[in-house]
């Protein structure tokens, strides 16, 4: 057990809310982050398993407004997408793939070149 | 009406019940305080056929439900943090009576009141820098040819990526550069667009741990940020409840 630590009385928001120019309401993807993904974890009574958990906020990455829709596209696309997984990593990802692309049509003669570029070429 | 549990909000110490006075908890419940040494647990009553493990399982996938109870959770946590230090629980702790609380509480006290002494006294911020959405050029013109209508798109390719690095550099920038002065710093995931709503790439999602008093130095110091980089938008949210800074070690 460890001692009482001396520590001040903190009145936390009387400084800091005065200062503040927005009213709380925060939005639900911050709220939803910190109460779901952050905040201490203690092993209740109820025991929630929490990989459901994790299944449900993934879901609510994928699409705030339909769980059930994000559940038929399956859990595995998201996880493996970079491009949701950090949107830093997709844009880099995407900028590669890009690239590659244009060498590729550069190049010349694919035949999917003469096509203008619109098709969804995945080679 | 089914058997009640106890819904665990937040530990902190010190507590008087009727410093939450006015604050509801989940349903309307009320809210109380069950101690164990110097910890306080704020709990209130829930109904175990909806927070039961049934219940949780099932309606922990209902938005509606899940909003509801996450919004009550936070404000719950906002009160608290309002009077002392808070160590925030995760969403859904709940346990069959006080006792079971109290058992919660023993078993982790040393760890909580560890913790409870970094955030006293201190609160989070949140930082967020955006990059300005990307408008949709189009690269081709009627009678363009098709090397014309390439070299286009490949301009534009790498040009954008040259602007995401910056960008990406930036977003570190500002992240070091609000670290200074606060106790402790985190990045966030970044949050999906379809899930903020915003029209940008989110660059930087960042919690700051900031003493009490330097809360409006930290909001100047955004600002400042802000004017100097216009092209990127840097949002600053708070004060939070300590939630991204209280962590048990597992």
């Amino acid at each position: 057990m460890a001692e009482p630590t001396n520590t001040p009385v903190s009145r936390p928001y009387s400084a800091a809310v005065g200062e503040s120019s927005r009213p709380q309401p925060a939005n639900l993807a911050d709220i939803l982050e910190r109460v779901l993904d952050k905040g201490i974890i203690i092993a209740g009574d109820i025991r929630v398993n929490l990989l459901d958990i994790e299944l449900l906020t993934i879901k609510i990455r994928l699409l705030i407004v339909s769980v059930d829709k994000a559940q038929e596209m399956g859990i595995d696309w998201w996880r493996n997408d970079p491009m949701l997984t950090t949107s830093e990593r997709g844009l880099a990802e995407e900028n590669r793939e890009l690239r590659e692309r244009i060498k590729t049509l550069e190049a010349g003669d694919s035949p999917t070149a003469a096509s203008g570029g619109t098709g969804k070429g995945s080679s | 009406m089914s058997e009640s549990g106890r819904y665990l909000y937040a530990v902190t110490r010190g507590l008087e019940p009727q410093q939450l006075a006015g604050t509801p908890g989940l349903d309307g419940g009320h809210l109380d305080v069950v101690e164990h040494l110097d910890l306080c647990a704020v709990v209130s009553d829930v109904a175990l056929d909806e927070y039961g493990e049934e219940g949780l399982r099932r309606n922990l996938e209902h938005l509606d439900w899940l909003e509801r109870v996450a919004r009550t959770h936070d404000s719950v946590v906002h009160a608290v943090a309002s009077v002392g230090p808070t160590a925030p629980l995760r969403l859904a702790t709940v346990y069959l009576d006080d006792e079971g609380v109290r058992r919660g509480l023993a078993e982790r006290c040393a760890e909580l009141d560890r913790v409870l002494g970094q955030v006293a006294g201190r609160l989070e911020w949140s930082v967020k820098v955006l990059a300005p959405a990307t408008p949709v050029v189009s690269t081709a013109e009627r009678g363009m040819s098709g090397a014309e209508y390439l070299r286009r798109k490949k301009a534009s390719a790498e040009d954008k990526e040259i602007n995401d690095a910056l960008l990406m550099d930036l977003a570190d920038k500002v992240y070091e550069a609000l670290a200074d002065g606060t106790v402790a710093s985190r990045r966030l995931q970044p949050q999906d667009q379809r899930l903020t709503g915003l029209a940008g790439t989110m660059l930087l999602n960042a919690a700051y741990l900031v003493q009490d008093d330097d809360g409006p130095a930290f909001q100047s110091h955004v600002k400042s940020l802000q004017a100097e980089h216009h092209e990127v938008s840097i949002e600053c949210q708070g004060p939070w409840p300590p939630y991204s800074f209280a962590v048990l070690e597992q």
